[in-house]
């Protein structure tokens, strides 16, 4: 017999608000339906009332994991319709924020994926090192989440020698042990019979339905757009991008423990490498031209598209952003058909929604 | 490098362009749409190569939906133009709500379609009561 449950909008097992019905028989899910915008706060519209710097404060409260990824995407956005050349070590220093980011993000998903299966000790530990890198975000910017890094130009604060090498001793004691991590999830036994086979997305359906970022790489589509289409300075670094073929949760997991492997290269690579001069073009409120543009950035969990288009007064036009969560959420349907009620949260929170992004 | 170009187009044009793009396996980037004094302006962004090719087209008309040719991808922002700015396209299924389920909210539009001016002056308006 058929039977239809609801999970949500308001749920003891949702960190976020989102309604999803699940058509089962008996326990074994054979249809899905997603409903979305709970957490619309009309933030689109807000920014067509603000200025261009005031507009980062803003989108910067679009989400609370990647909130330095949607200030550097708008900025980059009003930088390329107002012609202007952000400093170099300006640049450097928002992708070593945005590689920070990413590993946070990350880190936060693995051990919330770790807790529904039901490994705790491992959670724990995940979680215990995240907190290193959310000291190095403090350290940086002085706050552990929006850090209000980006201005339109450059960056607002610098990394003097003093702070990059602590922080070069703190990643090297974070990579140790993300390598035992690595290991242990590679081949511990209760994370492979609790992800493995579960939730699959055929990379077909992948391409088919749009998915991106690590969600995509699990799938073995190899998206990246810091490789495919470079913006601000990643071309000056050496990393690869981060595949797997299992197309189910556990590929999810794989995928995130080495893109966060790569991160730690990355910033590694900027530290040592950070050139000398002005971090930001002023902090005058610059005048932007009328015209358009949209920026492509890989955010933790995939391409966030932001459009600006301008006027030539001193507020946006019209910003519109668009984050992974939209493109990866439609591939839930796919991913639970076949699998049974009990993993359902596991397979929601394997593709690392975030909801607050996705409605705005 | 990433690069960005606007492509002025027709409604006819929406579903051969968006038919050319699939046939050569390029990906749908996104469907931004905004609110203009005539009507609406529709972008259709697809990623070729590393730039992004941005195909505008900018009526008071019904659109045709290319959800048939990019599944999900395309159906997903189609229906979120539909829902929050009032935006029309011809063959997407609108039988239920994307955002807010069912029958929690009646009509089309919410924030993006009321002026700010009108949701301070209820706001204020509230508050007085």
């Amino acid at each position: 017999m058929s039977y239809i449950i609801p999970i949500g909008p308001y749920h003891p097992a949702l960190e976020e608000p989102v309604h999803a019905k699940l058509i089962t028989d008996g326990e074994m899910i054979t249809d899905a339906e997603v409903s979305i915008g709970y957490n619309h706060r009309g933030i689109e519209k807000l920014a067509t009332e603000r200025n261009f710097i005031q507009t980062i404060i803003l989108v910067e409260r679009v989400c609370g994991i990647c909130s330095h990824s949607h200030a550097f995407n708008y900025a980059q956005a009003v930088e390329a319709i107002a012609g202007m050349n952000v400093p170099k070590r300006g640049q450097y220093i928002r992708v070593i924020m945005a590689e920070l980011e990413r590993l946070h993000s990350h880190y936060l998903w693995l051990g919330i994926a770790c807790h529904i299966i039901g490994h705790d000790s491992l959670f724990m530990h995940i979680w215990n090192d995240r907190e290193i890198v959310m000291d190095i975000l403090e350290e940086i910017s002085g706050n552990r989440v929006n850090y209000g890094m980006v201005t339109i130009g450059g960056s607002r604060r610098d990394i003097d020698e003093e702070k990059a090498q602590h922080i070069l001793q703190m990643l090297e004691k974070l990579e140790s042990s993300l390598l035992r991590i690595r290991d242990i999830l590679l081949a511990d036994k209760t994370v492979a019979m609790r992800t493995k086979g579960v939730g699959v997305l055929t990379t077909e359906d992948a391409i088919r339905i749009g998915a991106i970022g690590p969600h995509a790489r699990a799938s073995n589509v190899a998206v990246d757009v810091r490789i495919d289409a470079p913006y601000s300075c990643y071309d000056e670094f050496e990393f690869k991008k981060c595949t797997w073929d299992s197309c189910d949760v556990f590929a999810r997991v794989v995928v995130r423990v080495l893109e966060s492997v790569e991160s730690i290269s990355i910033i590694r690579q900027a530290l040592a490498n950070l050139p000398k001069g002005p971090i930001h073009l002023g902090v005058k409120l610059p005048k932007v031209p009328a015209g358009e543009y949209m920026t492509r950035h890989e955010a933790p969990r995939g391409q966030l598209v932001t459009k600006v288009v301008t006027d030539g007064g001193e507020c946006n036009k019209r910003v519109s952003i668009h984050v992974p969560t939209f493109k990866n959420a439609p591939t839930l349907t796919a991913m639970l058909k076949g699998n049974t009620v009990a993993d359902a949260g596991l397979i929601v929170a394997s593709i690392d929604p975030c909801f607050s992004c996705m409605d705005r | 490098m990433q690069g960005y170009e606007k492509i002025v187009m027709t409604k006819d044009d929406i579903v051969p362009t968006a038919q050319r793009m699939r046939d050569e396996g390029r990906r749908l980037v996104m469907i931004h749409g905004f609110l203009t004094d005539n009507g609406f302006n529709v972008s259709y962004e697809y990623e070729v190569g590393s730039n992004v090719e941005s195909y505008t087209v900018e009526t008071a008309e019904s659109l045709p939906s290319i959800a048939a040719i990019y599944d999900k991808a395309a159906e997903w922002p189609e229906r979120e133009l539909h829902e929050l700015m009032g935006i029309t396209f011809e063959g997407l299924d609108t039988s239920r709500r994307l955002f807010l389920a069912d029958s929690m909210l009646d009509g089309q539009g919410q924030i993006l379609v009321t002026p700010m001016k009108e949701l301070i002056d209820k706001a204020q308006g509230g508050k007085q009561a």
